[in-house]
C-alpha cells in the first residue's frame, strides 16, 4: 500500500470506530450546572424581578410574592424525597433524602431554593388578579400524601378569586416526576414559571454549567448560561424545559407545540424560565437528580437536559462506555481503569507496529549510537540524521503525533463525565477514594500521578536545544501534582494509569536496546 | 493576523505543550516544526490541510521518517545572501514544487 492508501484506511477506520460507537451506545445528555456568583438568598429574592416592559408591573412579580410568603399546605412523601406545595399553589420545596445527594456540608440536597421563583407558580397578565391572588391562600383537598413505590397520588389545588377560580391537579410519582393540569374557571391570560434553578451546593464546581436550556421540537438544545441572559427571548414548539445547576433540573416538558415559552433575564442575567399558559393547561414535570436511567424510564426525551457543555459530543459517548462498563464490574472506578485498558487496545494495532519496528530497530542502533555521537553538539542535525536512518531501514520507534493528540479528547471528555455525570456522584472506589467525583482529599493520587510522570519522563529519551525548555519538561510533574491536586480523583485515577501502561510499554522498548548492547558487548568480549 | 496568531500558538505549543509528549513525532522535521513552516510559506487553507494530514499521518501505520514541508512560490529577493542569513533552502522537487529544508546556519 502506498502512504496515501494508507492514509484513507486510517481514516476510514477512525470513521467507523466513531459511527460504530455511536450507534453501538446511543448517545446520552447530562445538564451541568454552576454559578459562583449567586451567594445570598435575599439576593436571589430580589434578582426575580423580569425586566420586560409589556407584561409585568413590579407589583405583579414573583420577587414580591416570594416574599408574601406561604405556609405548606401539602406535603408530598415517597422513599426518596419529601415535597411540599405552599398557600401560593408553587412547589415550595423538595427535599431528597438519598445521602448521596447530600450537600457539601452533609445536608440533605435541597431542590427548591427557599427565596426564588418556585416551579408551578402563576403569574396574571391583569395586575389587580395578580394582587388578590397574592392575598388569596390555595386550599388542597388534601394535606399529606405518601407514595410507595410505583404509585401515584393526586392532589388538587383551588384558588377561589372572586372572579375567577383556579384550580390545579397535581399527580405526582415516586420516581420524582409529576403531571399538572392547570384550569382557569375564566379565559385570562396568565403564565406558569418553571422555577429558578436547584442550587444544592453553595459553591458550584468549576466549570460545570449551570442555568436554562431549552430542547425543542428541532431537536435543537438552546442553553443559557447563569449570567449570560442578554434582553428576552421565545421559543415555540418547544418539548422541554429545564432549568439546571450540576447534577440537578427542574423540569418541565409535553407541552402543546405552539404554547410559547418566554425566557427573560434577572438581575444577575440568569435566565427566568415561564410560558404563556392555556386556559386549560397539561404537562408533566420533573424535580431531581438528573440521573439517566430515571430521566429515560420517565420520557427518553428527559435524558436531553443532561448536558456535558460544548464538549458534549465526546462526552455522552464516553459516559455511555464508562456505563457500559460499570454495569460490569459494579463499580466506577474500576470502570475507569478499564477505559484506560480498552483506549489501550484499540490502539494496540499502532502500538504491534511500533514493536515490531522495534524489532529493526535492533539491527540499526549502533549506527544510531555513531549519529549521536557525531552530532553532539548540533541536536536539529543529529534529529534529521537519526530520521534518515530511520526511514532507510524501516525502522521508527517513536509512536507518532495523532496516538498523543487523541488523548486530548478522551482525557477532556472524561473530565466533563466525572465533573457532570449525576451517577459519578459519591462514587466510591478503594480504600480512601469515596468519591471519584471529588478531590482526593489526601492528595495520595496526585502524587502517585506526579511520580509515575516523573519516571516516564526518566525513562524516556530526550535532548532539547532550549535550557528553558529542559527546566520546564523538569518541573513538570512538580507542576502537573499541584495542577491535579484539586482536579476529581477520577480523573487523576485515569491520568495515572494510563502513565503507568506508557511506562510498561517503554519498558519494554528499553529493554530490547539494552538486550541489543548486552549481546553486543557479548560478541566483543569473546 | 490569523497567520501570526496561528504562528504564535504553534510557537506557544512548540516551547511548552510539546513537552507533554516530548520525543513522539515519527517525522523530520517534527508535526509541529513541519506545520509552523508551513503556515509561514503558503496559504492558510494548503497549510492547514498539509499539517492536518501530516498529523494524521504521525501514527505507526506510516514509515515516518524525513518529509520536508513544500510550497509553490519562490518570491523571496534578500537583499544579503550569506550562509547566516538564509533561513531556508528551497529544493526543486520531481512535480514543480519546492521543498523547505531549513538551513542550520541561520543566524537570525
Amino acid at each position: 500500500m502506498s502512504p496515501n492508501q494508507r492514509l484513507m484506511v486510517a481514516v476510514g477506520l477512525s470513521i467507523l470506530f466513531f459511527v460504530v460507537y455511536t450507534a453501538i451506545f446511543p448517545p446520552k445528555e447530562k445538564l451541568d450546572t454552576q454559578n459562583p456568583n449567586n451567594i445570598v438568598a435575599l439576593k436571589d429574592a430580589k434578582k426575580i424581578e423580569p425586566t420586560s416592559t409589556t407584561t409585568s408591573s413590579t407589583d405583579n412579580t414573583p420577587s414580591s410574592v416570594a416574599k408574601t410568603a406561604s405556609n405548606d399546605i401539602v406535603t408530598v412523601k415517597a422513599d426518596d424525597f419529601i415535597l411540599t406545595i405552599d398557600t401560593l399553589g408553587r412547589i415550595a420545596s423538595k427535599e431528597l433524602l438519598q445521602e448521596k445527594y447530600n450537600t457539601k456540608d452533609n445536608k440533605h440536597a435541597q431542590m427548591i431554593q427557599k427565596f426564588a421563583t418556585k416551579p408551578l407558580f402563576i403569574r396574571f397578565m391583569d395586575e389587580d388578579l395578580n394582587k388578590e391572588a397574592k392575598r388569596t391562600p390555595y386550599t388542597a383537598n388534601v394535606t399529606t400524601i405518601t407514595l410507595t413505590k410505583g404509585e401515584a397520588k393526586k392532589v388538587t389545588l383551588t384558588q377561589k378569586l372572586s372572579k375567577l377560580t383556579v384550580t390545579k391537579e397535581l399527580t405526582f410519582y415516586d420516581d420524582g416526576h409529576y403531571d399538572a393540569t392547570v384550569k382557569l374557571s375564566k379565559e385570562k391570560r396568565y403564565f406558569i414559571y418553571l422555577g429558578e434553578r436547584p442550587k444544592v451546593n453553595k459553591k458550584e464546581q468549576m466549570m460545570a454549567a449551570v442555568g436554562a436550556l431549552i430542547y425543542s421540537d428541532d431537536n435543537v438544545l438552546t442553553i443559557i448560561q447563569d449570567g449570560d441572559m442578554e434582553g428576552r427571548k421565545t421559543f415555540t414548539g418547544v418539548q422541554l424545559i429545564a432549568s439546571f445547576d450540576q447534577y440537578t433540573a427542574s423540569i418541565m416538558y409535553g407541552f402543546k407545540k405552539d404554547t410559547t415559552i418566554l425566557v427573560e433575564r434577572d438581575a444577575d442575567n440568569n435566565p427566568l424560565v415561564y410560558f404563556d399558559a392555556l386556559p386549560t393547561m397539561s404537562f408533566h414535570g420533573y424535580i431531581g437528580p438528573k440521573n439517566y436511567d430515571i430521566l429515560k424510564s420517565i420520557d427518553p426525551i428527559l435524558v436531553n437536559t443532561i448536558e456535558y457543555g460544548w464538549f458534549t459530543f465526546a462526552s455522552k459517548p464516553l459516559f455511555a462506555v464508562l456505563a457500559y462498563l460499570h454495569g460490569i464490574f459494579g463499580n466506577w472506578g474500576w470502570s475507569i481503569i478499564a477505559l484506560t485498558i480498552l483506549i489501550r487496545l484499540i490502539l494496540y494495532p499502532l502500538t504491534y507496529k511500533g514493536m515490531v519496528s522495534m524489532q529493526k530497530m535492533k539491527a540499526i542502533a549502533p549506527k544510531i549510537k555513531e549519529i549521536q555521537a557525531k552530532y553532539k553538539s548540533d541536536p536539529q542535525r543529529m534529529n534529521a540524521a537519526v530520521m534518515e536512518m530511520y526511514k532507510k531501514h524501516g525502522a521508527n520507534p517513536l509512536g507518532g503525533c495523532l496516538p498523543m493528540l487523541l488523548q486530548i479528547p478522551v482525557f477532556f471528555a472524561i473530565y466533563r463525565v466525572l465533573l457532570n455525570a449525576e451517577e459519578l456522584q459519591g462514587a466510591p472506589w478503594i480504600l480512601w477514594i469515596n468519591d471519584l467525583s471529588r478531590m482526593d482529599p489526601y492528595f495520595v493520587l496526585p502524587i502517585l500521578m506526579g511520580a509515575s510522570m516523573y519516571f516516564q519522563q526518566r525513562m524516556t529519551p530526550n535532548n532539547f536545544t532550549d535550557p528553558l525548555q529542559a527546566k520546564v519538561f523538569k518541573f513538570l510533574p512538580i507542576i502537573f501534582t499541584f495542577f491535579f491536586m484539586t482536579f476529581p480523583s477520577g480523573l487523576v485515577l485515569y491520568w495515572f494509569v494510563n502513565n503507568l501502561f506508557s511506562m510498561l510499554q517503554q519498558f519494554i522498548v528499553n529493554q530490547q536496546f539494552k538486550n541489543k548492547e548486552d549481546l553486543e558487548k557479548a560478541i566483543k568480549n569473546k | 493576523m490569523i497567520r501570526k496568531f496561528l504562528l504564535k500558538l504553534l510557537w506557544l505549543y512548540q516551547k511548552f505543550f510539546t513537552l507533554l509528549g516530548y520525543g513522539s513525532c515519527r517525522y523530520y522535521p517534527t508535526c509541529s516544526e513541519y506545520a509552523r513552516i508551513n503556515f509561514e510559506k503558503n496559504s492558510l487553507l494548503t497549510a492547514f490541510y498539509h499539517s492536518f494530514t501530516r498529523i494524521l499521518r504521525c501514527n505507526q501505520l506510516f514509515e515516518g521518517g524525513i518529509e520536508y514541508p513544500t510550497t509553490k512560490d519562490v518570491q523571496c529577493h534578500p537583499k544579503k545572501l550569506e550562509i547566516d542569513t538564509i533561513k531556508y533552502w528551497l529544493v526543486p522537487t520531481p512535480n514543480n514544487r519546492y521543498y523547505i529544508i531549513k538551513n542550520f546556519s541561520y543566524k537570525g
